[in-house]
């Protein structure tokens, strides 16, 4: 289980700047949970998904995995247990190397990057087997450059990426949001066949609502720093777009957007 | 693209060929390590005295000069260059130049001739094919004019580089000598030409009552910058070689360069003529040296010469 | 003329090693490290005090390999550790190690021909002893070379090697991999500067001596002749990044070589180097425009 408890964030303390975008925030999120996580600009969706990756640092507070306080260890510590897919296709795979080679430095992932070779021909068909899941034809072009791949060719790769190896918590960074609408669909639905059938816990931030109403068995709307909005179960299952939409609109316009 | 990588390749090839043609006259590849007054009187005097010795330019040698504006890779791969192309004899001018063709010179056994170099024995170009002419500046007799144009003068400054075998074995040597005159020292070492001027700040602010200079390369290149400090602290500069007076020093017990290299010349001339060989010959030190005076720079310090002194001495212009 | 184009080959070969350095942090890591000017004549310092002590030439080799390591560490560690910015993480070394290389050697050092060299030793000898020196040093430098190169390729292949192109490419992705990439940039590093003191050793064996201002400039010799060799390779991607930057070193001491036959002055160097680096530099990126347009049409 995750969770976040009274976190405060400021940013630029001590500054004309300074902002305080958390304060006493609590979120706690249960193994196996898909949660989706909508909000406008400035929320805090993104600012809470860094909090969890330790990508920033908090003001105070805690953030707790199984009960256990987190907040000393160091990022790259905090993906030995979790797996990321950014925004920009870019992030999640390495541009200069094949598409054979990010798969393979993805499969080592959690152990140890010695001197061995890096590339494995035992694991060349599973490789394979892996890209073929996505339909896109990728099998065929293990060894070509990822950087000549598609945004969303390299999304769906960055997306095996990220789940290649035993993991407990996926984030989704607004993953598909520098996508076209039908690429977009792709990667959704793939993503929600890795979450089901890794068993994963979950938290996609998107902008989409039909994805945060389809998706995920949970649903958070985040506005200004708080929570204004938490279905699950039942009542997430009921949500449509509508009411969704409803809400969204009214806290926009008392931002004034 | 493969056009133009071809072009690039031609174009090398070409120049390169076009870059050494070959000539019966045996050639002297002149290592020269930079551009400034004193080692350009070495060469200078080089030339001078392979032409006292009778040997004629064109018929008897030819000069191939290069200079490695004072860098030490470039004196290296002039100094291959050299051994490349099978020169006769190779002339050094300066430690980093001597280093360099020396080992450059080791396959093919080139016999070199250095020129300027304080101290071969610390630099290591006494044993082999190698001979030339020291500069060890007289320090005895540069110690003896401070003295008697300063008669109350108690410290002398000093600014050497650290790096330079040269300076640091002729700081030993003022170090040694100077309470015989009764003068004490303050060296300042340095390890870039940048640091000059500071050190002559400090030397400046511990009141010293002259600097003298070595043939330190970083020194002597911003002694203009150093005199515009001294001259307006009153404190007189005392040079080591004519070029530095020349500039505005008061006064040098130093050695001609032109003479030095004339020297060095003759020793190439008895080579290449197989009278003897760079391995038999021992480098050798000037024993000649002469006082140079700045009347002008004197006079403004209000510094008297002693008549025995002005007889001899010879007015820097 | 056989003889200039040998010496001319070899300078390349011996500085190549400074260049796979250069290519591992400049090309692969993306980290300007300046750190080179000082450990380049660091290894030559090293080299020349052990050379004069007596110990074994090809120890020497070794030594000043092991020392440029410990130059890239202190960068590698100031630069991750400290949170310094790279360019001056390297600045940093390269400004101590100028008073540390004098501390080694006392002044500049020279090697009098009495002490053998990694080209003169009893064992370069025997195998190599009908060959004239000029001859040998390039044969072993060569060897030294392939040896450097055929390590590093294979470094390439193993998983640290796919780490370190990784933190080039897309530093985010080791960290979402949970590897510290700064522990990573300091093994990039530590690999690169201990090739850059090797070349520095190599050149001391070479020229017989040791300056302290031999490494003013090295970075941006480097710096050119990667650019050079990747530029002209561009296209032809089944060859290596290292062999590449092998073409590079010897067509760069080709170029400055003409430039001394040619009888430029030497104050000109620097200059024709820069004009030299503009045009490839030109030429890259014409090209890389023309590719552009082709893949748009």
């Amino acid at each position: 289980m995750l969770e976040l408890k009274n976190i405060s964030k400021i940013y630029n303390p001590g500054t004309v700047t300074e902002m305080c975008l958390f304060e006493d925030f609590n979120l706690k999120v249960r193994d196996g949970e898909f949660i989706s996580v909508v909000g406008s600009n400035g929320s805090g969706k993104t600012s809470m998904l860094n909090i969890i990756c330790g990508s920033i640092p908090i003001n105070g507070g805690e953030v707790l995995i199984n009960g256990k306080n987190i907040n000393r260890l160091k990022e790259h510590k905090r993906y030995e247990q979790m797996g990321r897919v950014y925004q920009n296709p870019a992030l999640g795979t390495c541009p200069d190397m094949t598409i054979l080679e990010n798969m393979s430095i993805a499969d080592n992932k959690g152990k140890p990057f010695g001197l061995g070779f890096a590339l494995n021909k035992k694991r060349y068909e599973f490789y394979r087997e892996q890209l073929s899941s996505l339909g896109l034809g990728l099998e065929d072009k293990m060894n070509i450059k990822l950087g000549s791949l598609s945004g969303g060719q390299r999304q769906a790769v960055a997306l095996l990426m990220a789940t290649m190896t035993p993991l407990e918590f996926l984030i989704l960074d607004e993953h598909t949001a520098a996508l076209d609408p039908h690429t977009a669909d792709i990667i959704m639905e793939l993503t929600d066949k890795v979450v089901r059938e890794k068993k994963l816990t979950a938290i996609m931030v998107t902008h989409n609502l039909r994805y945060a109403v389809e998706y995920g068995d949970r649903l958070l709307m985040m506005d200004r720093g708080h929570i204004i909005l938490d279905k699950s179960g039942e009542e997430k299952a009921n949500a449509t777009i509508d009411d969704i939409l409803d809400i969204f609109n009214r806290i926009s316009i008392e931002c004034g957007n | 693209m493969k056009k133009l990588i071809a072009l690039f390749i031609t174009l090398i090839i070409t120049l390169s060929f076009a870059g050494c043609g070959e000539t019966k006259v045996p050639v002297i590849g002149i290592n020269q390590y930079g551009e400034h007054a004193s080692l350009d009187n070495c060469r200078e005097g080089f030339i001078e005295g392979l032409k006292e010795a009778g040997l004629v330019e064109g018929k008897d040698f030819e000069i191939d000069y290069q200079n490695a504006g004072f860098n030490d890779n470039t004196a290296t791969q002039i100094a291959q260059s050299f051994s490349a192309k099978n020169v006769s004899l190779m002339c050094a001018i300066a430690t980093p130049s001597a280093t360099a063709c020396f080992a450059a010179a080791e396959d093919k056994d080139i016999p070199v001739i250095f020129n300027a170099i304080s101290d071969p024995e610390q630099a290591k170009l006494t044993d082999g094919n190698i001979t030339g002419m020291s500069d060890k500046l007289p320090v005895d007799a540069q110690l003896q004019l401070i003295r008697a144009l300063q008669p109350d003068a108690k410290t002398i400054g000093i600014i050497y580089t650290t790096s330079e075998p040269n300076s640091v074995s002729t700081i030993a040597d003022y170090q040694a000598k100077a309470a015989d005159y009764g003068f004490t020292i303050e060296a300042i070492g340095v390890t870039a030409q940048s640091e000059v001027t500071q050190a002559a700040d400090t030397l400046i602010n511990k009141k010293v009552d002259c600097f003298s200079n070595l043939t330190d390369n970083n020194v002597v290149g911003v002694l203009a910058s150093i005199l515009e400090k001294t001259d307006e602290a009153e404190i007189p500069v005392y040079g080591s070689e004519i070029e530095q007076v020349r500039i505005g020093c008061v006064a040098s017990a130093g050695i001609d360069y032109v003479e030095l290299g004339k020297e060095a010349g003759k020793m190439a001339a008895a080579i290449l003529k197989g009278e003897t060989t760079a391995t038999e010959m021992d480098y050798k030190t000037v024993s000649e040296y002469s006082t140079y005076i700045n009347s002008e720079a004197l006079k403004e310090f209000g510094i008297n010469v002693p008549t025995d002194i002005a007889e001899k001495a010879i007015e820097a212009e | 003329m056989l003889d200039l184009i040998i010496s001319t080959v070899t300078q390349g070969f011996i500085y190549a090693l400074l260049s796979f350095g250069i290519y591992i942090t400049y090309k692969i890591l993306d980290f300007p490290d300046l750190t080179v000017d000082g450990s380049f004549p660091l290894g030559a310092a090293v080299t020349a005090v052990l050379l004069l002590k007596g110990v074994n030439p090809y120890l020497t080799l070794l030594a000043a390999a092991v020392v440029g390591a410990i130059a890239g560490f202190v960068t590698g560690f100031i630069h991750v550790r400290l949170k310094v910015r790279d360019l001056l993480a390297g600045i940093i070394t390269m400004t101590a190690l100028f008073s540390i290389n004098l501390q080694i050697a006392g002044s500049n050092l020279s090697i009098e021909r009495g002490i053998d060299t990694i080209f003169t030793s009893p064992v370069a000898m025997t195998l190599l002893g009908s060959a004239t020196l000029l001859v040998r040093k390039l044969i072993i430098s060569l060897i030294i070379l392939i040896i450097c190169k055929v390590l590093l390729d294979l470094y390439f292949k193993t998983k640290s090697g796919y780490l370190l192109k990784a933190v080039g490419d897309n530093s985010t992705l080791v960290t979402t991999l949970a590897k510290d990439m700064g522990r990573v940039k300091i093994i990039g590093l530590v690999i690169s500067n201990a090739l850059v003191a090797l070349s520095g050793a190599v050149v001391c064996h070479e020229q017989r001596s040791f300056s302290s201002t031999m490494g003013t400039g090295q970075m941006v010799f480097g710096l050119a002749t990667v650019i050079i060799g990747t530029t002209i390779f561009r296209n032809l991607s089944f060859v290596k990044g290292t062999t590449a930057v092998i073409v590079g070193s010897v067509l760069y001491k080709i170029c400055i070589q003409i430039a001394i036959n040619l009888g430029l002055p030497a104050n000109l160097l620097k200059l024709i180097t820069a004009v030299l680096f503009l045009i490839i530099l030109v030429i890259g990126n014409f090209h890389k425009g023309t590719v552009r347009k082709n893949a748009g049409a």
